[in-house]
């Protein structure tokens, strides 16, 4: 009688580094048993093929409705640094999907993840922060971060990590400060952020500034800014070269002075003339904010009378392509030129 | 000549009907006489082809056979007026026929050959028998080993190294899964990549907006609140500026008042004390007092007497009068008496 197999040996095993993948929808339960498997290199080449298989969406979905999860929490915990490497990576490659982080939130994945923050291995420390930023993209995921009390450790670790890592977690705080600020303020992000603003990097500068932004739109925010003389720093990276880190400098000086003790500090620092440079540039968010900045500037009398001066140049601007632009500039002329 | 079959019978008692009986085929002329054709019957043979009960071609319109074995009669007839119209129209289409016209009185027509080689003309149909017969069953001799005969060149051949297996064909489909599984990975994941960076630019532009609308909401609250309070502190200051002239004005009035009144007040107290009587002669007050009263107490006495004087002979009248009333009064009853007596 025929056999369904066309010789006696099997097929080439073509890549060794990776499990051969079951046809259509036996592969990820076929993978799923593998990676619970006691065996190493099962393991590995599980972990790699999964891997390469997550990119697509509908395999993702398929991963967490086998409930990979749980197999791939207990792999983080794995002495092997491979395992734990394509493990991170796997975990990241699921957060990418919306799927994959309603999954994180419901599992408690984040807790999991969080082990791994004192991880020798830099890669997997690296997947790891990116997944977590992944996950604070989005509302419900920064929540569940703040939840679980990462906030302050991650502040902690900002100074000790690589260049690489630091603006990863930099990002991630930035999405977490929009949710909850005052975690943050307790572990003393602001003098951390404060060294950051001079690093040599050009991201890092930029983002340190972002997470400031986040920092200062509450009330104690703008106070402690204003108490640790961060403003004149700002004021510094406006002359910046590269138009991020000058807009978004731009960003946490508008925010920063709208208590009166901001405008003060700002003004004492000479911010105008700057921000008055900074509005001609060609980038929008660069313009946009110091327009801003000008007009919170000017709700003080004093800086009112020097903006007097220099109102045609933000009249020039109301003719601008962008909306937000063309209002902004409105509402900076109306506000220099009212009289109480 | 023709034989006519044995006419069709249903024989009820064979196993085996025929519609067309096998019949030997009987000797016939070679040269078919047409006259005698004429008279022929259509034979009462069947042909398979034109046999109602064999189905041919699509079932879609079948003629089922009648239940009944025996034809309808009205079949029948009509069949008969079938063939006896056909025969009818053949003999008619002979008729039409141009033929030989017919011999002349007193001579005959007769067929004669005029080609160049006679032809015997018979009506015998030229025949041979032929037979066959085995021979009587013999011993078969075994058969020899058949060995075909060598044909064709000896030729030799040997596989050299290298020539059944080619590594460069061979490698091509496996290569081709390899190239295209990773090219396929490679696409999904530069695909991925686009997506992210596009969504990271969308991120970018709504941060943008979203933290320029945070700012302005924020320093219009500001704003919102700078003014409100300004206001209050204007106006607590106007209110407190209010009161006070109010104060003063009520003071200034309560001092014109007061002074006002207490002006007034001393000789006011002054001729009070004096109607009151506190400011006295004491000589006066002393005759007043002693004097005066000793004096209205005396005439009191002299008039009480008098009063007295009076009422006593305002009684002693009243007992005068009564009594002479009361006489009057019998001598009255009396002389009424007598009157009426």
């Amino acid at each position: 009688m025929a056999h369904t197999r066309i010789s006696n040996k099997m097929p080439p095993h073509i890549e060794p580094a990776r499990a051969p993948i079951a046809f259509g929808r036996r592969a990820i339960p076929k993978l799923n048993e593998e990676l619970a498997s006691e065996d190493l290199v099962t393991r590995q080449c599980a972990l790699a093929s999964l891997c390469d298989l997550v990119h697509d969406p509908e395999r993702a979905y398929e991963t967490i409705e086998t409930g990979c999860l749980e197999n791939l929490k207990r792999l983080l915990r794995d002495k092997d640094s491979v395992v734990r490497r394509k493990t991170t990576e796997v975990l990241y490659e699921l957060s990418v999907h919306n799927v994959g982080r309603d999954a994180f939130l419901q599992n408690d994945v984040i807790l999991s993840l969080a082990e791994l923050l004192d991880e020798p291995v830099d890669i997997c420390r690296v997947n790891m922060h990116k997944t977590l930023e992944m996950l604070s993209e989005f509302t419900p995921g920064a929540a569940g971060i703040v939840d679980a009390g990462l906030v302050p450790q991650l502040v902690l670790k900002l100074p000790s990590e690589l260049v690489e890592i630091q603006e990863i977690i930099l990002d991630t705080l930035h999405f977490c400060l929009r949710v909850n600020v005052s975690q943050a303020l307790a572990s003393g992000a602001i003098s951390i952020l404060k060294e950051k603003l001079l690093h040599n990097s050009v991201a890092i500068r930029s983002k340190a500034a972002q997470a400031l932004m986040g920092i200062c739109v509450p009330l104690e925010g703008k106070n402690e800014v204003c108490k640790q003389n961060i403003i004149p720093i700002l004021v510094r990276l406006l002359k910046d070269r590269h138009p991020e880190v000058a807009a978004k400098a731009a960003g946490s000086l508008m925010i920063a002075t709208i208590t009166t003790q901001g405008k003060y500090a700002a003004l004492k620092a000479m911010a105008i003339p700057p921000l008055l440079q900074l509005v001609s540039s060609p980038v929008t968010e660069v313009s946009l904010n110091a327009i801003k900045a000008i007009t919170t500037l000017a709700e003080a009398p004093e800086g009112r009378q020097e903006l007097l001066n220099h109102v045609a140049v933000l009249e020039s601007k109301q003719d601008h392509s962008s909306e937000i632009i063309r209002r902004a500039a409105g509402t900076a002329v109306r506000v220099i030129t009212w009289k109480p | 000549m023709t034989s006519v079959l044995p006419p069709q019978k249903e024989s009820t008692s064979g196993t085996y009907t025929f519609s067309s009986r096998p019949r030997a085929l009987p000797n016939r002329s070679k040269y078919r006489d047409p006259v005698a054709e004429l008279q022929e019957e259509p034979t009462q043979y069947g042909n398979i082809m034109y046999d109602r009960r064999v189905i041919r071609g699509n079932t879609y319109a079948q003629h089922i056979l009648p239940v009944s074995a025996q034809p309808d009669p009205i079949e029948i007839q009509r069949q008969q007026e079938v063939r006896r119209r056909a025969a009818a129209k053949k003999r008619a289409k002979d008729q039409l026929r141009p033929r030989t016209p017919e011999p002349v009185e007193g001579r005959k027509h007769i067929d004669v050959q005029t080609e160049l080689y006679l032809e015997e003309l018979s009506d015998r149909i030229v025949e041979t028998d032929v037979e066959c017969q085995t021979d009587a069953f013999l011993d078969k001799p075994p058969t020899p080993l058949f060995v075909p005969a060598k044909t064709g060149r000896d030729a030799v051949t040997q596989i050299e190294e290298g020539e059944l297996f080619d590594f460069d064909i061979e490698v091509k489909p496996v290569l081709e899964v390899f190239i295209g599984k990773t090219i396929e990975q490679a696409l999904l994941e530069v695909m991925e990549e686009e997506e992210l960076a596009n969504l990271r630019g969308q991120q970018r532009a709504f941060e943008e907006l979203r933290n320029a609308e945070l700012a302005e909401v924020q320093r219009l609250e500001e704003q919102e609140r700078r003014h409100r309070e300004e206001k209050e502190r204007r106006m607590r200051e106007q209110r407190e500026v209010l009161r006070l002239e109010k104060e003063t004005a009520e003071k200034i009035a309560a001092r014109v008042f007061a002074k006002h009144y207490l002006a007034d007040l001393i000789p006011s107290i002054y001729s009070n004390l004096r109607d009151n009587g506190y400011f006295y002669d004491p000589v006066e007050r002393d005759i007043e007092t002693n004097f005066l009263n000793w004096l209205v107490k005396d005439v009191e006495n002299t008039l009480d007497d008098h009063v007295l004087g009076r009422k006593v002979l305002d009684m002693l009248i009243r007992e005068v009068v009564e009594k002479r009333l009361d006489v009057f009064q019998q001598m009255e009853q009396q002389q009424q008496h007598n009157a009426s007596a």
